[in-house]
């Protein structure tokens, strides 16, 4: 099995319950995980939850349209106007104290590679840390492990945090995948976070030309092998746009057909802007692979 | 002799695992419970359901509906499912818990009034109290968006089947005809001609419980029992 090839300590797991905060989701269970930026830069509709209201009535929306965890974050992943730990908790952990008041069961990640706004974010009540640059602050797991809460294990194809892959290449992008985020995993478990609350993330576009995110999505199944829950951030990304040849705001279709071909080969939560649209996908496969029955048949046998 | 009839569709409906998460129906499962219940209180020794089927034979009292044969990824029973209306008859009787004996008898869809009768007649004769649990649908024509599309004969058909039953005047399902259920899908034809073979009487005292077609199939759910003035069957 290629989720047992050598290259450093590797957890292999029985799918079992995810645990997030109070919550707990079965293996079968799809999540929703809604995207709610607070940077006035970001890739997708630039600035949209930047003032804070706005992104608060963006949280209310994304938990009415069936949002399980909301997803915060304070810097664009792609490169731009230095913003330091300071300025990041000031855009981000004001939000989460407000989100958490107004949603007490609610599960509140926070984007970030950075410990000191981890701890913040851990102060103020979030319950995982999206550790999207796969550890590149090798504090930030401890800070999880020292609130008791998750952390995502990310392959960002060992490039520091904002920046773009330049003619990256690997002899198997999978493989590269697996060794980082199940050693990222490894240590996760070695400082303490509960295995419970640790998910992989192949990070489609980080460290990757669109060729490894599409090779990561059709190869889905062999994360999932490691039994570990698979968290997929597709969302209008370039690969989508570059397999369509479409502007980000023409990537809808794209992304539910990727997040559907992860969802049939196993992945657990969605990292989406379009939370309706994504929970629709994920209840389709759901019902599909037979997990759940139909919300509510008559055709055919009245 | 005849403790008392049932009447309920045999929609697959009835089944609570093809219908998804939603009940669909509630209202109708609830009526045919009620017409079951009651048939039970009449404490037969046998419970005979009568449903139409391919051909008119008996089925294996233990037998059930696998309902994997509506909805493929269901769990199989394993064994050979009853034809559906025989087996709905079947799962009615277990929801109601009863566990007594049983007898599962097919009407051949394209039986003749006659045979219906004949057929029904020897049902009444056995000398064992029994009970009948007539499992047939009225016309699948009843709407435009009905599973046979609109037919304008449609709802007099199935309103006569209505007024024969709460007259408890059995015997007038005989006249129903037999090429003009053919035509109006009306399934039920051949099982409640059956049963006017075995109480043809008048005066029955009858329940209906519900009398609808929210799908555009005629659905008729009723308890009879026999009053003092009736001559069922001995």
């Amino acid at each position: 099995m290629s989720a047992a090839a050598p290259g450093g300590s590797r957890e292999l797991r029985h799918p079992g319950v995810l645990r997030l905060g109070r919550r707990e989701f079965p293996a079968g269970q799809l999540v929703v995980m809604a995207i709610v930026n607070r940077t006035p830069d970001s890739f997708y509709r630039p600035g949209v939850t930047w003032d804070p209201a706005a992104a608060l009535e963006r949280v209310h929306e994304a938990v009415a349209e069936g949002a399980d965890i909301v997803d915060v974050g304070g810097v664009p992943a792609r490169p731009g106007d230095e913003v330091d730990a300071k300025e990041e908790i000031r855009r981000t952990i004001p939000f989460i104290a407000a989100v958490r008041e107004a949603y007490p069961e609610l599960i509140i990640s926070v984007d970030t590679w950075r410990h000191e706004v981890g701890r913040e974010a851990c102060a103020v009540g979030a319950d995982l840390l999206n550790d999207t640059w796969g550890g590149w602050d090798s504090r930030l797991v401890e800070v999880a492990a020292q609130a008791g809460i998750g952390v995502v294990c990310s392959h960002a194809g060992r490039l520091p945090p904002r920046t773009r892959p330049y003619r990256v290449s690997y002899d198997d992008v999978v493989s590269d995948v697996l060794n980082v985020t199940l050693s990222l995993a490894s240590r996760a478990i070695a400082v303490g976070v509960e295995p419970d609350r640790i998910l992989i993330d192949p990070a489609h576009d980080f460290g990757k030309n669109t060729w490894h995110s599409l090779e990561i999505t059709r190869r889905l199944g062999e994360l999932v092998a490691t039994g570990w829950p698979v968290l997929v951030s597709v969302s209008n990304k370039d690969f989508v746009g570059e397999t369509l040849d479409v502007p980000v705001d023409d990537r809808l279709a794209g992304t539910l057909a990727t997040t559907a071909v992860c969802a049939w080969l196993g992945a657990r939560v969605f990292r989406a802007h379009h939370v309706r649209e994504t929970r629709h996908v994920l209840s389709t496969i759901s019902v599909i692979r037979g997990d759940v029955p139909p919300a509510r048949v008559v055709r055919g046998l009245a | 002799m005849l403790t008392g009839a049932a009447l309920c569709p045999a929609t697959p409906l009835l089944h609570p695992a093809v219908t998804g998460r939603a009940a669909v129906v509630p209202e109708l499962r609830a009526a045919c419970a009620r017409a079951v219940t009651q048939l039970l209180t009449g404490e037969p020794d046998t419970v005979v359901v009568i449903g139409p089927a391919a051909a008119t034979g008996q089925w294996d009292p233990f037998g059930r509906l696998d309902p994997s044969v509506f909805a493929p990824g269901l769990p199989a029973t394993g064994h050979r499912s009853l034809p559906p209306a025989l087996g709905l008859g079947a799962l009615l009787l277990d929801q109601a818990g009863y566990a007594g004996r049983r007898r599962l008898q097919a009407v051949g869809h394209d039986e003749p009034v006659s045979a219906c009768v004949r057929l029904g007649r020897r049902l009444s004769e056995t000398g064992t109290r029994s009970a009948l649990l007539v499992m047939g649908d009225g016309s699948a024509r009843r709407t435009l968006k009905a599973p046979g599309y609109l037919d304008e004969r449609a709802s007099a058909f199935d309103a006569e089947v209505e007024r024969a039953v709460r007259a408890g005047d059995l015997g007038a399902l005989q006249r129903l005809d037999q090429r003009l259920a053919h035509d109006l899908m009306a399934t039920g034809r051949a099982a409640w001609q059956v049963l006017s073979g075995a109480w043809p009487g008048q005066g029955n005292d009858a329940e209906v419980l519900y009398c609808d077609a929210p799908f555009g199939v005629g659905y008729l759910v009723a308890y009879l029992r026999p009053s003092a003035a009736s001559t069922p069957h001995r």
